[in-house]
């Protein structure tokens, strides 16, 4: 390229160079705005810290399913579990029963009663002959479902039939079961829709 | 110095962006905490330390026990545990072949082998562990089938590490408010001796202490603990032995008509070391602890 003839015209406007040219401002203010808030959200969160929660746990949820619960919560938790193993076969886990096996107890006017003697019986002693449930006739049998359950396990599950579904009953302790259990006594009689209604609500 | 001060600047701008995200941020996120509550009881959590005890830790960190000690216990996971407490009608017998009989259920699946080996060889004795998993659903599934056949059982959150478990050092993982009134926290980074977060509950006898640190080889024959002598105070026995002399075997005693006594500094770092306890179950590190199964 040395031999190169400098007499030779160059292209209008000569050789190219290089500039100190910025980028436009517009792009470095939003960029620096984008990131001012993006900061400032990802602060507000704590980059979503929680003092509480420590590996091996992943978020609060899961530290949340091993929390022991106490008190009523604990009481519904277990008549819901108890109730969808034992009643809920027949009575179908909405509560609306199913037609040809067992009537609703969602509504029904034997489960959200004032007082829970009557229908503590209904597990304990077994259910017969013809009832009238939400304006329907049924005619069938229960079984004395509910007598093989601990006192407290039968308390969580008429609690939990008494709460759920919108019904909005009185909750039932272990030592009321504790004392209807006692008044049966240990060879209980299935009754009849009839026995039934005689005995105080 | 025509750039001193944009150098200035920048310096400045880093190291105050990382006080800022070292110290500031994380005081604000921490620097409230305080008592908690014990789970399923009404006691707070930690108990503030006794005046002696508070005086133990500054001997502590100046004998430097640090070093080689740790309080800190790590976990590495949380398993729950279905164990049977009472067989109600059942015999085991029958019992076993109702199990083996959910073998077919699509969650316990992975767990047969298991479940199969831990009926091996039982013979009716309570309480037996029939199912360990960290999946809850599994853990509730089993644990609903035995409730629908009239069997007790009760669940167990278990952590799960090598601290815990193999060691044995404590029942869960240390969380911040442990340290709540530790002042300087002691955590410690290499562990030549074992952790000590819960050794006031492992070694709760102030006597055993004494002779460790007067004479580790006394009770540990094959400790590689110095000694720290200088915490006692060898005299001559008065009228009457101190209640506290140290009950040292032959090999280790002064010699006749000699005892060894702590010094205050050494009762001070017993009790600290007796107030050391992560024995209860918090929200952030819960388990069950294993008085609940009778
Ligand atoms: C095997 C099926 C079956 C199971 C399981 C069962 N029931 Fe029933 N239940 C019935 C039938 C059938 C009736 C109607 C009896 C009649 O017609 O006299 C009934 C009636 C009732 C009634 C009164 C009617 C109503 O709907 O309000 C209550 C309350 C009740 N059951 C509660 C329970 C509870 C609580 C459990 C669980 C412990 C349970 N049942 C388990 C079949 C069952
Ligand atoms: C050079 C390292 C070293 C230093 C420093 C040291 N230890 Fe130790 N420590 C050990 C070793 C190793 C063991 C295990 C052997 C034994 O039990 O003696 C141990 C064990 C212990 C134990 C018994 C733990 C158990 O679970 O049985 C206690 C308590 C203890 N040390 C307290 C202290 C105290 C308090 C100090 C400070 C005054 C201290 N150690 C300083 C190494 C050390």
């Amino acid at each position: 390229m040395s031999d190169e003839n400098p007499s030779c015209p160059t292209p209008s406007g000569g050789e190219p160079t290089s500039t100190r040219s910025a980028a436009p401002m517009w792009i470095i203010v939003t960029t620096l705005v984008l990131l001012f808030l993006g900061g400032y959200y990802f602060d507000q969160h704590s980059g979503w810290f929680n003092p509480k929660v420590y590996a091996p746990y992943p978020n609060a949820e899961a530290l949340g399913a091993y929390q022991p619960m106490s008190g009523d919560a604990a009481a519904l938790a277990r008549g819901k579990t108890v109730y969808e193993s034992v009643c809920g076969i027949c009575h179908g886990a909405d509560g609306l029963g199913k037609p040809g096996q067992a009537p609703a107890l969602a509504a029904s006017e034997l489960v959200i009663t004032k007082g829970f003697n009557r229908l503590a019986h209904i597990p304990l002693a077994g259910l017969n002959g013809p009832i009238k449930v939400c304006g329907k006739d049924w005619s069938m049998a229960m079984a004395a479902m509910g007598a093989a359950l601990p006192d407290d396990d039968l308390a969580a599950v008429l609690t939990y039939i008494r709460g759920a579904w919108g019904n909005k009953a009185g909750p039932v302790t272990g030592d009321d079961i504790k004392k209807i259990r006692a008044e049966i006594g240990k060879a209980p009689q299935v009754m009849t829709g009839d026995m039934m209604m005689k005995l105080p609500e | 110095m025509k750039t001193g001060i944009s150098i200035f600047i920048a310096a400045f701008v880093a190291l105050g962006a990382s006080w800022c995200g070292l110290v500031l941020a994380p005081s604000l996120q921490l620097g409230g905490a305080k008592e908690t509550v014990v789970l399923q009881s009404a006691d707070h959590w930690p108990q503030q330390r006794t005046g002696d005890a508070t005086l133990g830790l500054q001997v502590y960190r100046a004998s430097g026990c640090a070093a080689c000690h740790t309080e800190q216990i790590r976990q590495t996971g949380v398993a729950t545990e279905v164990t049977v407490t009472g067989l109600g009608a059942h015999q085991p017998d029958d019992f076993g072949a109702f199990v083996k009989s959910l073998f077919i259920l699509p969650t316990l699946v992975e767990y047969t082998n298991a479940i199969a080996a831990s009926l091996q060889g039982w013979h009716g004795e309570l309480p037996r562990t029939l199912l360990t998993s960290a999946n809850q659903q599994v853990v509730s599934e089993m644990a609903n089938r035995l409730k629908a056949i009239g069997v007790k059982s009760e669940t167990r959150i278990v952590p799960q590490g090598d601290d815990i478990i193999a060691r044995g050092w404590g029942y869960r993982q240390s969380v911040a408010a442990d340290y709540l009134y530790d002042q300087p926290v002691q955590l410690g980074g290499l562990r030549a001796g074992p952790d000590l977060s819960n050794i006031g509950v492992r070694m709760p006898d102030a006597n055993w202490q004494w002779q460790h640190l007067y004479a580790p080889k006394s009770v540990v024959k094959t400790s590689t603990m110095p000694s720290f002598k200088f915490l006692f105070e060898v005299r001559p026995v008065g009228h009457v032995p101190s209640p506290d002399a140290l009950k040292l075997a032959a090999d280790f005693a002064p010699g006749p008509g000699l005892e060894v006594v702590p010094k205050p500094e050494a009762r001070q770092l017993a009790a600290y070391l007796l107030s050391l306890k992560a024995n209860v179950p918090l929200y952030e590190a819960p388990f069950t602890p294993v008085t609940a199964v009778k």
